[in-house]
């Protein structure tokens, strides 16, 4: 459903301070056939239709399994992706189609953290040279100023500044991943978004990144997207979270109100699933086990896409009306007709929903709102 | 008489750095029907020390001495004939990697069956009936028609459900399992770990499982062994581990994962990397990331003994047991208050 925003209206846009609005991103990739005349048989609906804000100074975590699109969203809020279909507004500037020379300012503002610390660091350059590089395309200061900012910067990520000189390869997997963080902050941009930024690596050097990209926050005021498989680290770090499930939002709400109060059975299942490190309650607790797998995005099951896996799928309602994104007050949404009435439930429990979410909410903040 | 028992098993390869100690001196003794978990960070050992056992490694650079007894008979010096009845037969892998494990080129049903001909003599026809019960057992839907499909028709969970069922084929007593949902999502993690419980109270097997998350060790695992830098650093049952941790390597482990039963709003950070295992610190190897360390450690390595009141909880450590008590009861009160 399209919102009577448009792009120029920002002060509508503005008002609050949401510095990311995204609305109904679409990205989908064509499947071909043929090698000259190119038929689009079906496409990958990679992200379909995903709405959500990021404000000023909060930490938005993204989590789902692998393939359900949270990847393919990051990239496509960094337009190093062109969207199918949707909008990105960043800072109150539609850039959803921009040119590639309007959006470089931009990007000056927009900087990511990826996951491979080995990979995303080019391995025949100097470390000074990697920090710097963004510094030197946006034309930031003198070969003198950068200098001392990239050392700066080194110091501000805990690593020695006069390895300056060194190469990636002389440097551990944490080190390297520090040296992406003081990448992506050179140019002092407004929003990181950190692409599974601490999968790759053990959990202590993994403790010491998040601690310190929340120190990074504290003193810069940074904004982050924090995508991630993994719901400790997500808990850990985020105000807010976005479940994704098969290219669509599943669920989103206060950090807190999600881990406590989840709605969407997915989110509960994830829950569930998450190993406790504390052998009495980890042992006395049933996890949801969901069966199967994530089905392919190429033909996604019908109406709620998560249908097919759902403890409580009732037939003739979920796989034929898809899910609105109901609210729950303060900001939690899920797309359930079933929500969750508590939490933790029973698998009992789990498979006989008391009731549905709409169109008569029981409460009077639970009024339906359109997905957008 | 247990199952298996790895008495100072040493590992070592030689580079052109210089010989490289993967394990230097690991004991730890598994019982039968019961799981060991053995945790620590990339390169502690954990896998190198598997892989020794089951006589994996490349032979024209390792040298390894110590004893690894399984019912009696040490593997390592065992002729490597004999050794492969054993492998694959008493004792089964699980690697990581469910993508790479599998065979490419051979349907997975031909793949069970040749794992069972090697070790029984039985006629295609009857392995192939066994191998669709095991199918059928790690939870493959239609596996009828599965049992023809090539690897890359399953998905990572479904590979991995073909591994186990591999590795169980032949009922093992002991069944090794390296990172086995390292690679796999949380839903994934819980469908194989419940799998693996269920079967290994159906099938009695004994577990060895080699993993870095400290949350599937504490779910799964009867006894824990901690490695840190090519040793064991501690050996407790797994309530004791998590309730009473002795080193302070267990507790930087347990305080710098982020979970979902605490909240903390600074995670602990263990300081430093892991040292190279080329030329590891003197004394104790964790002293130069320590926050305890005092002289001793960096002169005389500690020797892994039981603590005073609990002979099956063993530790590598010189801090003084009152010390130890007080900093473990904090670490716990930062992380475990809301479950009490």
């Amino acid at each position: 459903m399209a919102t009577d925003v448009s792009s120029n209206d920002r002060s509508r846009i503005t008002s609050g301070d949401e510095l990311l609005v995204v609305e109904d991103l679409k990205k989908h990739f064509p499947v071909t056939r043929g090698i000259v005349f190119q038929k689009e048989v079906a496409s990958v609906k990679a992200v379909d239709g995903v709405s959500f804000t990021v404000r000023s100074g909060e930490t938005l975590g993204v989590v789902g399994e692998s393939g359900c699109g949270k990847s393919t969203m990051a990239r496509c809020v960094m337009r190093l992706l062109d969207p199918t279909g949707g909008k990105v507004i960043f800072d109150g500037r539609d850039i959803t189609n921009l040119s590639r020379a309007d959006m470089r300012p931009i990007r000056r503002e927009l900087m990511m953290i990826f996951q491979d610390p080995f990979a995303s660091l080019n391995a025949r350059k100097r470390v000074g040279f990697i920090i710097a590089e963004a510094l030197e395309v946006h034309k930031m200061g003198t070969a003198g100023e950068n200098k001392r900012r990239v050392q700066e910067l080194l110091e501000v990520v805990g690593l020695n500044p006069e390895h300056y000189n060194r190469f990636p390869h002389e440097f551990s997997g944490g080190q390297r991943q520090r040296i992406g963080v003081a990448r992506a902050l050179a140019v002092n941009p407004k929003l990181i978004v950190c692409d599974e930024p601490v999968s790759a690596l053990d959990v202590s050097v993994q403790a010491q990144i998040l601690n310190l990209l929340k120190d990074l926050q504290d003193q810069f005021g940074l904004t982050y997207i924090f995508i991630a498989h993994d719901l400790n680290v997500v808990r850990h770090i985020s105000d807010r979270v976005l479940v994704m499930y098969l290219g669509k939002v599943a669920e989103t709400a206060q950090r807190d109100q999600l881990y406590t109060e989840p709605k969407h059975p997915y989110t509960g299942a994830l829950l569930s699933a998450v190993p406790i490190p504390n052998p009495a309650q980890g042992r006395a607790r049933k996890p949801i086990v969901l069966q199967g797998d994530v089905p392919s995005p190429l033909n996604p099951p019908s109406a709620c896409n998560f249908h097919p896996r759902c403890p409580r799928f009732q037939e003739g309602h979920c796989d034929v009306e898809p899910p609105q994104l109901y609210s729950f007050g303060e900001g939690h949404v899920a797309a359930c007709h079933y929500p969750l009435e508590g939490w933790p439930l029973s698998e009992e429990e789990m498979r006989r929903p008391s009731g549905r979410a709409a169109p008569a909410p029981s409460e009077q903040s639970a009024e339906p709102t359109p997905t957008t | 008489m247990a199952l298996l028992e790895v008495n100072d098993l040493k590992t070592y390869f030689r580079t052109d750095d210089g010989i490289v100690k993967a394990v230097d001196g690991v004991n730890f003794t598994v019982e039968k029907g019961k799981t060991l978990g053995i945790v620590g960070e990339s390169g502690c050992g954990k896998s190198v020390t598997c892989l020794t056992m089951m006589g994996l490694n490349n032979r024209r650079n390792t040298i390894t001495s110590g004893e690894a007894l399984f019912k009696g008979e040490d593997l390592l010096t065992m002729k490597p004939s004999k050794l492969r009845d054993v492998r694959g037969n008493d004792i089964a892998m699980i690697f990581q990697d469910p993508m790479t494990s599998l065979n490419p080129v051979h349907t997975i049903g031909r793949q069970l069956v040749e794992a069972i001909q090697l070790h029984r003599d039985v006629t295609t026809k009857a392995a192939k009936t066994r191998a669709l019960e095991l199918l059928k057992a790690v939870g493959i839907p239609r596996a009828d028609r599965r049992i023809g499909d090539y690897p890359h028709q399953f998905s990572g969970g479904m590979r991995q459900r073909v591994m186990i069922a591999m590795a169980l084929i032949n009922d093992p007593d002991l069944l090794i399992a390296d990172e086995p949902t390292t690679a796999l999502d949380v839903t994934t993690q819980a469908q194989i770990l419940e799998l693996m419980n269920r079967l290994q109270r159906e099938f009695g097997s004994a577990i060895i499982l080699v993993t870095h998350d400290l949350g599937v060790v504490a779910e799964t695992a009867d006894d824990v062994v901690v490695m840190y830098a090519a040793r064991v650093v501690e050996n407790a049952p797994v309530e004791n581990l998590f309730n009473r941790p002795h080193m302070p390597y267990t507790w930087g482990l347990l305080g710098s994962l982020p979970r979902l039963d605490a909240d903390m709003e600074r995670l602990t950070q263990i300081p430093g990397q892991p040292p190279s295992l080329l030329n590891p610190p003197r004394g104790c190897r964790f002293h130069p990331r320590c926050p305890y360390v005092m002289n001793v450690c960096k002169e005389k390595e500690p020797e892994l003994q039981p603590i005073s009141n609990d002979p099956a909880h063993l530790q590598a450590c010189h801090l003084d047991e009152q010390t130890k008590d007080r900093e473990a009861a904090k670490l716990l009160a930062g992380t475990l208050a809301e479950v009490s």
